[in-house]
């Protein structure tokens, strides 16, 4: 649910975390972004820096500047003063993001996982079915159905957290127990009902069972879309993950390696909350597409 | 310039408080386990607190100074030479052209910290000098220092024979056992009152799967409260998982059952719970404990440990020079 207040929890000595729900809803990933501009517009010199999630928003401030309970206060009259999320209209690039769907390679990871860990269901396979899909390829159709949206950056640099913005793509799945040690680079999975794209090979616990050559973090910043940050992305961008071949993806990642692949990344659009939600009373959100 | 005749294990060049303002896109601030030693070194030597040093864990380095210097070493005791002679911890000592430091394993603590009158002038990485080897960026190329690296100096004069007043040290653990102040929360609503007396009242070993990232302890079984089982599917299945939100530097974060506890290169976000919170003041202790030592934690309110965090800075000052 959307908590009616927002409850407001220590983290040690500098931190505050304010949590504005305990769901997956859009509504609330646009109130922890909007609050956190709206720190940041305020100036708040007893802010150090902030991280907005789905439902959540975490304060790290200077406790020499501000004590908790005033904190608590200024966050909550922040709060207050955000308007209605339907007003927010913020421009947001969208990258088409070629994907090996089924790719042989998480396919591996999840065989090494199951020989090496415990036994599992292959990722597709199991999400399918937990989600009432007749398999992996109408997962594929599902899952690569709807634009996502970045939602935050966190766990590792530049990964972002996804959630799709078309209902209908909707799907949840638990976190792997115990976590894999090892995901291959460019993986796309999700957990809970998030989606993430694995910046680089590190341990995970998303179900996967899809694959971009096309890298979200680059320390060389080899790509002008990495002139500013070696994050690709930032919250408020949206992804489409566009299926393609294992050829395609052998052919897009040796123009990666060579320097001369092209992002596709759309810059003229802006994402209207009112417009969304408009479009969200005109469909079927339950009926898979 | 320095130059690096032995490594070490996995020395690396930090500064305080770190890559701060990153954490929004996922950097952890890396920089000092322990900021109370390290930045006593730094007034040793003249240095602002927080300039680049070297930080030396288990096992600190050997390095030929190209140039005359005053440097300093803080924490854990490697039994330092320079040119055969011992170096007194907690001290500034004036080093000429081309003699050799060379440290040995710890002795009492862990971790070493080397400052030199000037401070490492290695180039910046977002807006910081501090190592985060396992995206290897910052430091000396983006990682541990290597046999024959070279490490920039800027070289300033400094004073010697300066040294920090004894009551003013941290005093590490002689027996293997620690105290660790912690706060509850964020998520101690999720914990039981049987789990958290559990957590408060036991023994908690440091895991030798440890690293920067993440701090694993050994204990007994935690037990959850109805929140963590009456939740929706988004927040995944296991009483652990919550809907991925920030984490706090120092959080006790429960994969499963397995508290670890988040460090300077930990991640920022993820969908496990933290129960408790480990606070600034207290990452020193971390920094000098070493795998197998035993934890014991004590809970103090958010008033308490920002009470000893500004003791802490009060003592990391001119002040407690002589």
């Amino acid at each position: 649910m959307i908590y009616d207040k927002p409850v407001f929890k220590p983290g040690g000595d500098r931190y505050l975390l304010i949590e504005l729900g305990d769901e997956l809803n859009l509504a609330l990933n646009f109130t922890a972004n909007g609050l956190a501009d709206a720190i940041a517009q305020a100036g708040m010199k007893a802010v150090v820096e902030t991280a907005p999630c789905f439902a959540s928003l975490l304060v790290h401030y200077d406790p020499d500047l501000i004590g908790f309970a005033d904190l608590k206060r200024e966050m909550a009259s922040l709060i207050a003063a955000l308007g209605p999320s339907d007003d927010i209209e913020l421009p947001s690039r969208l990258f088409y993001f070629p994907t090996c769907y089924l790719d042989p390679w998480t396919k591996a990871c999840v065989e090494d996982y199951s020989a090496k860990i415990t036994p599992k269901k292959w990722d597709a396979e199991y999400v399918a079915e937990i989600n009432g899909l007749s398999g992996p390829a109408q997962l594929v159709r599902v899952h690569s159905g709807s634009e996502y949206w970045v939602a935050s950056l966190g766990f590792w640099p530049g990964l972002p957290f996804l959630m799709p913005l078309d209902p209908r793509s909707r799907l949840t799945a638990p976190k792997y127990n115990p976590p894999r040690t090892w995901t291959p680079q460019g993986t796309i999975g999700m957990g809970g009902a998030a989606s993430a794209i694995y910046p680089v090979a590190t341990p995970g616990g998303y179900q996967i069972f899809a694959r971009t050559p096309v890298p979200i973090w680059d320390t060389k910043r080899r790509f002008p879309e990495f002139e500013n940050s070696i994050c690709l992305f930032r919250p408020g961008d949206r992804i489409k993950f566009v299926p393609c071949s294992v050829e395609e993806f052998n052919e897009i990642e040796a123009e990666v390696s060579a320097g001369t692949y092209t992002y596709n990344v759309v810059g003229y659009q802006k994402f209207s909350v009112r417009q969304y939600n408009e479009w969200l009373v005109t469909i079927d959100a339950g009926k898979r597409l | 310039m320095i130059d690096v005749i032995t490594p070490g294990l996995e020395t690396s060049v930090q500064d305080y408080p770190g890559r701060i303002g990153f954490w929004n896109q996922g950097f952890p601030p890396s920089g000092p386990f322990d900021a109370w030693s390290f930045r006593l070194a730094n007034l040793l030597v003249g240095n602002p607190v927080g300039a680049a040093g070297l930080e030396c864990q288990y096992i600190g380095p050997t390095l030929r100074f190209g140039e005359a210097t005053v440097i300093a070493i803080t924490g854990a005791d490697m039994a330092a030479t320079l040119d055969g002679t011992p170096v007194l911890l907690w001290q500034s000592v004036a080093v000429t052209a081309g003699q050799v430091l060379k440290m040995g394993p710890a002795k009492a603590g862990t971790r070493a910290y080397i400052a030199i009158a000037g401070g490492i002038d290695t180039v910046p990485w977002l807006g910081s000098r501090s190592t985060f080897h396992k995206a290897g960026v910052g430091g000396l190329d983006g990682s541990a220092l290597k046999k024959d690296s070279r490490i920039p100096v800027a070289y300033t004069s400094g004073t010697p024979g300066r040294s920090v007043k004894p009551d003013c040290r941290p005093v590490f653990s002689t027996d293997k056992r620690w105290e660790i102040e912690v706060v509850p929360g964020p998520d101690d609503d999720w914990i039981d009152a049987a789990g958290q007396e559990r957590f408060l009242g036991s023994d908690w070993k440091l895991s030798g799967k440890s690293d920067r990232t993440g701090f694993r302890l050994d204990g007994p079984q935690w037990t959850f409260t109805a929140k963590a089982y009456d939740k929706l599917p988004e927040n995944g299945s296991e009483p652990s998982n919550i809907i991925d939100h920030g984490y706090p530097l120092g959080a006790i974060n429960l994969a499963g059952q397995t508290p670890i506890i988040l460090v300077s290169d930990g991640p920022s976000m993820g969908g496990f719970i933290n129960p408790y919170t480990v606070p600034s003041a207290a990452f020193w202790k971390l920094g000098q404990s070493r795998p197998g030592d035993i934890y014991r934690f004590k809970a103090v309110s958010v008033e308490e440990a920002q009470a000893l965090r500004r003791r802490q800075d009060a003592i990391c000052s001119m002040d407690s020079l002589a």
